[in-house]
């Protein structure tokens, strides 16, 4: 992907950022009604970090996080991820950039149940067209990384819950993305599981070239973030390393 | 990832084989019944397939088929060898007598006489004995249907029978396709057909025709009927109205018409429920894929690869049970001469494509209008 | 791959297989199990057209060979027992050739009873004749004595009327041998007639008689003729042409005739003559009961020697030009 830096759209971007998020909003029409759910942001996202989205149910950060992304179109604003307008992006070229650039772990892992733990890890590679069986050594190396190798040939359904996420975290990294989103990754965890989690996340996520954006509401983890944005009603209320008080 | 979608499909093996019966069992119907569909009103057309060296028939205006017919004068037979590109004609009888057999049963019968010096109107190939047993007095040809009606355990050859008070002696089986109501058949010469049959003015139904060679049955035929004023028809025509026939005066086709829409209706019944199931189930897992960064074209190829297994699957095995049907019937003589004629896979081939086009469409349509940031409620 | 090799799975790997290995079977079963339904040749050489008439406008008939005479059905002027039969079937007879004679001893009887009666007037003419004579010289006797006295008048007429009286008896005796005579040429003639003789030089066709058997001169039992004969050489064939057809024919030109049964066999046949009258159709096809309501135009033609290949009788189809103008009318 060619890195296109558009300054003159985006007023005041900063070009180092990998998500620049400005004047974005979104409308949900339920029946006569039109609901804001955003109003306005404007984000940077910074590569080398480990950025925390937080917020109530109903806060919007499923549709920000959604936004900044490139699977839901904002109503009003512009998103550059690593520099490129992605919403100026064609459908086809849209779904092209996300498959090459961003990672997903989906808070229910969404593993396919019927082939095994490196040919799930290997979806990205082989989506992208690569051989099957090199997509699965590469997978396999990733699935080592995290220590669960020996489990490679299993089922989703044969691996306990906390394997299932770390071969849905492997298939978020195989293909080395440079935007890693993560949705409620220790929601259905035990605190030290989900601590154990956050650990090798930091570990193989995070580099010198890949943001990383965990949404959660898991107050037992937000001491492992490196920045924390609390999203209220549409706004972000707070921008920082910790969390504010009262929460 | 049409690796992927296969394994998807084939990992639900409920699912999977529920699909691959639905299509199994839509082609089975649709093959099966429309081969038995497509036999039996050929049936109509037995008499003309039977004769296998005619090109034209030849009848009179109101004629309709081999059974079907009025008999006209027998100077017909000249002025048919009258008409340029006729290259030989000759009297064809058809009729129907009651026959007693030794037993003393009376048995409808067809009689059809060839013509007594060439022997042309016979079928082509004879189970027992030769033609030219005909030669011998008083001789009549059985078919093999007729055979196994009048004789059932008994070899037919040298039995004595009582037609029009006329002696008849059965010295030869033919290999012929049945009519479609399966009358026994008795072939004679044209001359002793007369004998057997009780009389009228007329005798002679039909007049059968060989093309000069370079004239087209199609523009003989036409020629015949400009210049002697019969009904003169090419021998596909002729079946054709043999096949007419049957259309027009029973119900069979709407009775089969109905089988067959049943079948088509409940492949996409068993399929499009079976389909949708799937794809409902699967549903989270096409929302993370399209999240990923699959395109709809590449979740569409992944849809249309797995109705390609299962319809491959399927109809392979729907063709193979109605193949292994129709073979294992062969011996039947209710099923003599049936077969599958090759456009009829070729249909019940469209019928599954329809089936999983449509049940695909449906089912995609969830797919596609997943919005790949479900994935993140 | 190789794992996957190990681990065929039934529903991705076998049971595809085995609906493409069941679908091609299928294919091969459809394919090889269609319907024999090609035209073939017939086994026999049907009645074709001639070559040279293939393409060209023509008239079919059908027809029956006759004797060039046409059948002559022998009759017999008296009736009898047959004491002579003479000929056989397929024998060649002379023209007055004797055929068969009809019991001739009463004829023969009235022959020789007549043949008496001769010789009685024979003799009964020499008695006249000689009494005769008799009268007449005692006649001329008388007239030669001159003495009046010697002979009386009466005498004299008496001697004239017994002149007259012989030549009255010899006429008589003449007259009753002519009728002898006559009676014995009429019982000759009753003889001739009834040795029945060949009308013209021909063939033998059917002797359905045999001595001692009566014949009447109402023709035979079962209606059938004593004996058939014809001119057989040549043979002559007459064609049935449909009524709607006849105008078509050109008559004159020769006609190409086959036997039934030897359809390769075929003949060129001279014209004869067409007859000028048009007669229903005759049945051809052995059935008794048959009548048809067309009529036909019977054309007679000449047929070439061929060895038994054409016998009296026998059914022949035959092919006869058309007249091009009609011919072309009809395309």
């Amino acid at each position: 992907m060619v890195r296109k830096l558009d300054t003159t759209a985006i007023g005041g971007c900063n070009p180092e950022a990998a998500i620049c998020a400005r004047g974005v909003t979104r409308d949900f029409t339920a029946g006569q009604q039109t609901i804001t759910v955003l109003h306005g942001i404007d984000v940077d996202i910074r590569a080398g970090e480990l950025t925390y989205l937080v917020g109530e149910s109903g806060s919007g950060k499923t549709t920000l996080i959604s936004i900044m992304c490139g699977i839901l179109w904002p109503t009003e604003g512009e998103v550059k991820v690593f520099g490129t307008d992605i919403y100026a992006l064609g459908d086809t070229e849209l779904v092209e950039f996300r498959l090459q650039n961003i990672g997903f772990i989906f808070q229910q892992y969404n593993l396919i149940p019927s082939i095994d733990a490196a040919s799930n890890a290997a979806v990205p590679l082989i989506a992208q067209g690569m051989d099957r069986h090199e997509a699965r050594e590469r997978a396999v190396a990733m699935l080592e990384k995290l220590n669960i190798g020996n489990q490679a040939h299993k089922l989703p359904s044969q691996l306990s819950g906390g394997q299932q996420q770390r071969v849905a975290i492997a298939r978020a990294l195989v293909h080395e993305p440079r935007l890693v989103v993560c949705d409620e990754p220790t929601a259905a965890l035990d605190a030290a599981s989900g601590r154990r989690v956050m650990d090798l996340l930091r570990e193989v996520a995070v580099a010198e070239d890949r943001a990383c954006i965990i949404v959660t509401h898991d107050n037992r983890i937000f001491d492992l973030a490196d920045r924390i944005l609390v999203l209220e009603d549409g706004r972000i209320t707070h921008d920082g390393s910790e969390m504010p008080e009262g929460h | 990832m049409i690796w992927i979608a296969i394994r998807m499909l084939t990992g639900d093996a409920q699912k999977f084989y529920g699909l691959v019966f639905g299509i199994a069992f839509s082609t089975l119907l649709i093959t099966q019944q429309l081969t038995i569909f497509v036999n039996l009103i050929e049936r109509g057309a037995s008499g003309v397939y039977n004769v296998s060296n005619a090109d034209v028939w030849v009848m009179d205006p109101v004629s309709r088929t081999t059974d079907v017919a009025y008999a006209m004068p027998s100077t017909a037979l000249d002025k048919v060898r009258s008409v340029e590109g006729v290259e030989w004609a000759v009297p064809h009888i058809r009729a129907q007598a009651a026959v007693r057999t030794s037993t003393g049963d009376l048995e409808g019968v067809a009689v059809i006489g060839v013509d007594d010096a060439t022997l042309i109107g016979l079928p082509k190939r004879m189970l027992e004995g030769a033609p030219d047993v005909l030669d011998q007095p008083d001789s009549v040809i059985i078919d093999d249907v007729g055979t196994t009606r009048m004789f059932p355990d008994e070899s037919p050859i040298g039995k004595r029978l009582e037609l029009n008070d006329q002696r008849a002696v059965i010295r030869g089986v033919a290999d012929a396709i049945p009519s479609f109501t399966s009358t026994v058949v008795l072939y004679t010469k044209y001359s002793q057909a007369l004998r057997y049959v009780p009389g009228t003015r007329n005798r002679l139904s039909f007049v059968l025709v060989g093309a000069e060679h370079g004239v087209s049955a199609d523009e003989l035929a036409k020629r015949i009927t400009d210049q002697t004023g019969l009904r003169a028809r090419t021998r596909d025509e002729f079946a054709q109205d043999g096949v007419d026939f049957i259309i027009q005066n029973t119900g069979i086709p709407f009775n089969f018409g109905i089988t067959v829409m049943l079948g088509f209706i409940v492949g996409i019944a068993i399929v499009g429920l079976t389909f949708s199931l799937f794809i409902r189930d699967n549903i989270k897992q096409f929302g993370a894929l399209k999240a990923i960064g699959v395109t709809n074209a590449k979740i569409r190829r992944m849809v249309a690869s797995q109705a390609a297994l299962v319809g491959l699957v399927g109809y392979g095995l729907g063709i193979v049970g109605t193949v292994l049907f129709i073979w294992g019937f062969a011996g039947n003589p209710t099923f003599k001469g049936f077969y599958v004629p090759w456009q009829i896979p070729l249909v019940s081939l469209v019928a599954v494509f329809l089936i999983l086009a449509l049940t695909g469409w449906l089912a995609l349509r969830n797919v596609l209008k997943t919005e790949p940031a479900s994935v993140f409620r | 791959m190789a794992l996957e090799w190990k681990n065929l799975s039934f529903s991705r790997q076998i049971l595809p297989v085995i609906a493409l290995v069941g679908l091609i079977a299928a294919v091969i079963f459809i394919f090889t199990g269609l319907p024999d339904r090609a035209l073939t040749e017939p086994d026999r050489e049907p009645p074709r057209a001639p070559d040279a008439m293939a393409e060209t406008a023509r008239v079919a008939g059908s027809g029956v060979v006759e004797p060039s005479s046409e059948v002559i059905q022998i009759g017999s002027a008296l009736s009898g027992l047959v004491t002579g039969l003479f000929v056989e079937p397929g024998q060649r007879v002379g023209e007055g050739e004797a055929l068969f004679t009809v019991d001739d001893r009463a004829a023969r009887a009235a022959l020789r009873e007549a043949q008496a009666s001769i010789t009685e007037a024979r003799a009964s003419i020499a008695e006249a004749r000689n009494a005769q004579a008799i009268a007449a010289r005692q006649l001329a006797l008388y007239r030669n004595v001159d003495d009046p006295a010697a002979v009386s008048r009466a005498e004299v007429i008496r001697a004239e009327g017994e002149t007259s009286s012989a030549s009255e008896r010899l006429k008589l005796a003449q007259a009753r041998l002519q009728a002898a005579e006559a009676r014995a040429n009429s019982a000759r003639t009753e003889i001739g007639r009834l040795t029945v003789r060949a009308p013209i030089a021909g063939e033998i066709l059917a002797v359905n008689i045999r001595k001692g058997e009566y014949v009447s001169t109402m023709g035979g039992g079962g209606s059938q003729p004593f004996i058939e004969m014809g001119q057989t050489q040549p043979l002559h064939v007459r064609i049935d042409i449909d009524e709607e057809q006849a105008p078509r024919v050109a008559l004159g030109e020769p006609a190409t005739v086959s036997p039934r049964g030897a359809a390769e066999r075929q003949v060129k046949a001279t014209f004869v003559r067409a007859e000028p009258l048009v007669v229903p159709k005759r049945s051809l096809t052995n059935s008794a009961a048959e009548r048809v309501d067309v009529r036909v135009l019977q054309v007679i033609y000449a047929l070439p020697k061929a060895d038994g290949l054409f016998r009296v009788g026998q059914q022949v189809d035959a092919y006869i030009p058309a007249n091009s103008a009609a011919g072309g009318e009809a395309e």
